[in-house]
Parts: structure tokens; sequence; C-alpha cells
């Protein structure tokens, strides 16, 4: 399917804009923009092309490309890292693509008041890079640390593997400039003060604007937490025989009270099966390991070892089974790997085969986890038997607070899929089996994404089970606030409100 | 320069670990060979590189604790003071 070409007057006007350097129409720069790291039908790549891609330097100049579009009815989409899991960044009706990657200046350290401000488009591994020489970081941590960026983690409301000492990105973003739908700059936090963590002032904003998928605007300064660099880390991977000890050792350490606690991770069977195939640390694991669990800590020395001294305790008592410091450390060294690491699938016959990781998130309460596993496989399964492209990968559950480690879990299934083989017929069976993956989640009291989001495919059918009265909150406030639906249209069952006065 | 060495280009022969598991250097692990016949032929590649690959991750493992803390505690230690503590070390 071809896709038009924007008028030239209208590229003539975007050049204005931003500059001849700053507008792109060739195939490379579109392609390159179509899709995210999520499976994607590449045999219907061209229906997911932008028309246009443009990298802003400023906010004024993504106001005045945001006011062109709704003069032209031209869809807009914004863009940073393109790491997202669920499609936020893919142009699903085409328009002009922004791109903030040239947006990456670092524009203010307050080490008084311990808040750094930001462009959209810096990368936290990078931020954290400079911070390093003042004795700061910026926590923000997901799988994706060497290669999202901060507008991308705004857009979806992102999840951090140490969230439980640090929190999650809407806690450590505490405030930003947004460039509307219909163009206007505003700025959002908590009350007015760009710099308070705080306030009862006016409706609460931030979290409004905040994993929107960029259907309501894009984010164009943030200010975060400063937060003081750790003295200390502490990592610490355990073995169990079956994964009901696994479960529960996790209940104990997540339960634990530490408050240096950033995270515990639980391996269910499958997973270990799935790392003793070609991964350094697993291969060489006894056969009776079948679990496996493990705990992450930070802070001050002192605090760190008194409390990492605690949680082994707690591990000698539960029968947990030590996995040495090799494992330990190495493995929760590289644990943003899974974005850069090619990864080896299996057919059903055993040979290998280039397959995409992919994973398929909830937030799961603990005491759900087994059950929810189980189904959760049973989908995996029945993909597999029908068509040989799917492997699964097995399951990971981390602790998914704020600022505490009980409760709930981010939970993910990771699914191999061999994306050259994808038809209409098996992209299908995928959205089926992402739906019901999303179904069984809200039966048993989940939510359906605790980090990526829910707006593709399948899975945002459920949406509005899942939100009930909320969803037709959002839709009235997107036909509100984009009367001409021009911010990422197609995204989250969101063109609904357009049609028929949207009720 | 180092000129040519053979040894350097060509890889030992594989010991088999597991079913589906050689090894030629080490603790540095490779699928068997039969497993990649089908669809994803094995690519030769010398031992040298083998072995910069394998450094290459241990410096960026180094890397990426010391990017997130100062220091790294080890449980191997706070394992032997407890059991210490307790009189079973």
């Amino acid at each position: 399917m071809a896709v038009a070409a924007l008028p030239d007057t209208l590229v003539d006007e975007l050049v204005a804009i931003c500059g001849e350097d700053h507008v792109f129409t060739g195939r490379s720069a579109l392609f390159n923009r179509a899709r995210v790291p999520s499976p994607f039908p590449k045999h219907r790549w061209e229906e997911f092309i932008p028309q246009a891609v443009v990298l802003p330097t400023s906010a004024e100049q993504v106001s005045e490309v945001v006011k062109l579009a709704n003069r032209a009815g031209v869809p807009v989409v914004p863009r940073a890292g393109g790491t997202g899991l669920t499609d936020g960044a893919v142009p699903l009706k085409h328009g002009i693509l922004v791109d903030v990657k040239l947006m990456d200046k670092i524009l203010e350290i307050d080490v008084e008041d311990r808040t750094v401000t930001v462009q959209p488009g810096i990368n936290m591994l990078k931020l954290s890079e400079q911070l390093k020489p003042l004795g700061f970081i910026y926590p923000d941590n997901p799988a994706s640390y060497p290669c999202s960026l901060v507008g991308g983690r705004i857009g979806t409301s992102g999840w951090s593997l140490i969230g439980g000492r640090y929190g999650h990105t809407r806690d450590l973003v505490i405030s930003f400039e947004i460039v509307l739908p219909t163009g206007e700059i505003i700025h959002v936090g908590d009350g007015g003060g760009k710099k308070v963590r705080k306030s009862s002032s006016g409706y609460q904003l931030k979290h409004l604007f905040m994993g929107h998928q960029g259907t309501l605007g894009i984010v164009t300064e943030a200010t975060l937490e400063l937060v003081k660099r750790p003295e200390a880390e502490f990592s610490a991977f355990f073995a169990y025989k079956n994964y009901e000890d696994a479960w529960k050792a996790t209940g104990d350490f997540a339960r634990s009270g530490l408050a240096t606690l950033a995270g515990v991770v639980l391996f269910d069977e499958w997973k270990v099966k799935y790392l003793r195939r070609d991964d350094e640390a697993y291969i060489p694991q006894p056969d009776w390991v079948n679990g496996v669990v493990a705990v992450a800590m930070y802070g001050q020395k002192d605090e760190v070892r008194a409390g990492a001294k605690h949680l082994m305790r707690i591990a000698k008592e539960n029968g947990s089974h030590y996995l040495g410091d090799e494992i330990s450390q190495g493995d929760w060294a590289s644990r943003h790997d899974r974005y850069a690491t090619p990864q080896h699938g299996r057919t059903r016959d055993g040979q290998v085969a280039l397959m995409s990781w992919h994973c398929e998130d909830a937030s799961i309460l603990y005491s759900q986890l087994p059950a929810v596993r189980e189904k959760w496989h049973a989908v995996a399964d029945s993909l597999r038997e029908r068509f040989d492209m799917f492997d699964d990968w097995g399951m990971f559950a981390y602790t998914n607070g704020a600022f505490k480690s009980w409760g709930d879990y981010l939970t993910e299934i990771d699914i191999g899929i061999w994306e050259m083989k994808w038809d209409d017929e098996s992209w299908a069976a995928w959205v089926d089996a992402k739906r019901e993956i999303a179904r069984i989640a809200v039966e048993h009291g989940g939510s359906i994404s605790a980090c990526h989001g829910s707006c593709r495919e399948g899975e945002v059918d459920l949406v509005p089970l899942e939100l009930g009265g909320g969803f037709e909150v959002m839709k009235k406030i997107k036909r509100t606030l984009d009367p001409k639906n021009i911010m990422n249209p197609g995204k989250y069952l969101l063109d609904q409100a357009y049609e028929e006065g949207g009720e | 320069m180092i000129g040519f060495r053979l040894s350097a280009q060509k890889p030992p022969e594989a010991k088999r670990v597991k079913d589906d598991v050689v090894m030629r250097f080490d603790h540095v692990y490779e699928v068997d060979p039969a497993l990649m016949t089908e669809h994803t032929p094995q690519q030769d590649i010398p031992a040298w590189d083998t072995l910069r690959i394998v450094d290459s991750r241990w410096e960026h493992l180094a890397w990426m604790h010391d990017h997130f803390a100062d220091s790294v505690l080890s449980g191997e230690e706070l394992l032997e003071e407890i059991g210490a503590e307790e009189g079973t070390a």
C-alpha cells in the first residue's frame, strides 16, 4: 500500500519551522521510524510509515509543527527512543513524526533543591554519566536503560527495575512542559512550582499527561529528581527446587521491610529452562534448580550492608540456596541486555532460529501469581503448537510498588517470535493470544500492563473492561484537548471519542 | 604488532558439557553446532575474537556496577559472617 506524500507546500512549511536539515521525507528516515521493538506485522510494514519526519530543537518549534498539523488536518506522532513495547511511537495513520532526539540537553542542575532539568531526548544512562562526577544519579532504570529516552519514559509512564527503592518514572519526574494537541505550551506538576514535589493546589495534571502514549501531547522539558549516588550495591541470586518454594521466598524478601530493597525478581521454571539453553550463568546449574529469585539493594554502605545481612539471614531460614557472587553480581549487571542481545529461539524440533524477544506484561497481585502463570503458559503453548514460530521463554515477576516491595508484581511472559514468518493467520493468532493474556490479568484482579502500556491490537480491546467508566472519561478528555484527533490517532481506541459525538 | 599465530585463529576442539551445549574455552559455552544447521548456520569465529568478546563482556559488567554505585557488596562474605556469628562456619 503506497502512502501519499505530503503536499510540497506542507513540507516547505515544516522546513520553515524546523530548518532544512531537520525535515526528512526519504524512505530510510521514514521506514526506520515505523516500528518499535514490540512484535510488528512486517508483511504489512508500509501501512505504518510516517509521511515526514521532523527533528525539532525547541518547544516553540514543536508547537508550530502541531499547529500546522491542525490547520492541515495531518496526524502528529511523537517519538523518543522508539524502544516502547506497546506501539506508542508507531504511526498507525501516517502523518508527521516528531522525533525529539535532538532535544537532548541538560538545562539546569540544582544541587541545592536536588533537581535536574532536561530536554526529552536525553537518555538516562547518559544523564547519569554526567551526574556521576557531582555525586548524583538519575535512577530510572528500565531494561531499556541504555537506549530509551526521558520523553518516552513519560509518554509510557515507565517502570524501573529499582523502583522499590527510588520509585518509577512518575515518581522521579517532578514536573514537565508539554505541547498540547492544539499547540499550546503548558507546564504540569504537583501545583505550579516547577520543583515542588507535593501540592494540593488544583487538579493533579502530572498524572493525566503521563502514560498517554503520545495521544495528549509532546513533552519538551522535564524536571527530574537529583538522587544521591549510592555508595553500595548488593545483589543476590538464589535457587530453588520448584516454583512454589521460589514464590514463597519472593514473598519473604519483598515483605521484609528493608528500606534499601530496590527490587525482587522471581524466575519461573520455564524461564530457568530457557536460560539453560545458552546463558553461561544457568547452563552449569544442577538439574534440581527449577526456580530462581534475585534481590537488589542500593544506598549508603552502612545501611546496605546491614540490610543485606538481614536479607541473607531470611534466605538461610527459608531454604534459599545462594548461587554465589559471580552469578549474583554478573547477572544483575546484565539486566539491561535484552534490548541489545540477539536471542536464540528454538523451533519445535530444537533447531536454533533467530527470534525477536517480546514480553507481555501485567500488574498481578502476589497471591495470584501462581494461577496466572499456569494460564499464561497455556496460551503460549497453544500458539507454539499451531505455529512453529513462537517459543515460550518463561516468566519473570518483579516487585511493582514504588518505594516499597510488597503487593503487586510486574509480571511478564517472554515469547520468542520468528518475525520473518509473519502472515495474516499467525498475526491474527498472536493478537488473539495477547487479548487472552490481558483477559486473564483482568479476571485475576490485575491490570493489563505495569509498564509497557496497553494500546496495541488485542489487549487494547480489554481496556474498556478494565477501566469501566474511566474509559468514558478518557474519551471525553481526548476529544476536549484534541478536537481534530491530530495527536497520535488510532491509539487506545480513542478514535471512538469522535464517532457519533463520542458518546 | 603480533603477527599471524595459528593458535590465535583456530579454536580448540569442542567438549560436550550437556546434551545441547559444548565448550571450547573454560566457562565459555556454545550451543551444540548440530542445532545450528537448518535456519541459523554457525559462523567460524577465530579464537582471539571469542576471547576478546568474553573479556569485553567482563569489562562491560564491571562498568555497569561502577555506573550505579561506588562499591559492590559480597553475599559470600556476609554468609561467612553470619555463619561465624552462629557458630556454623
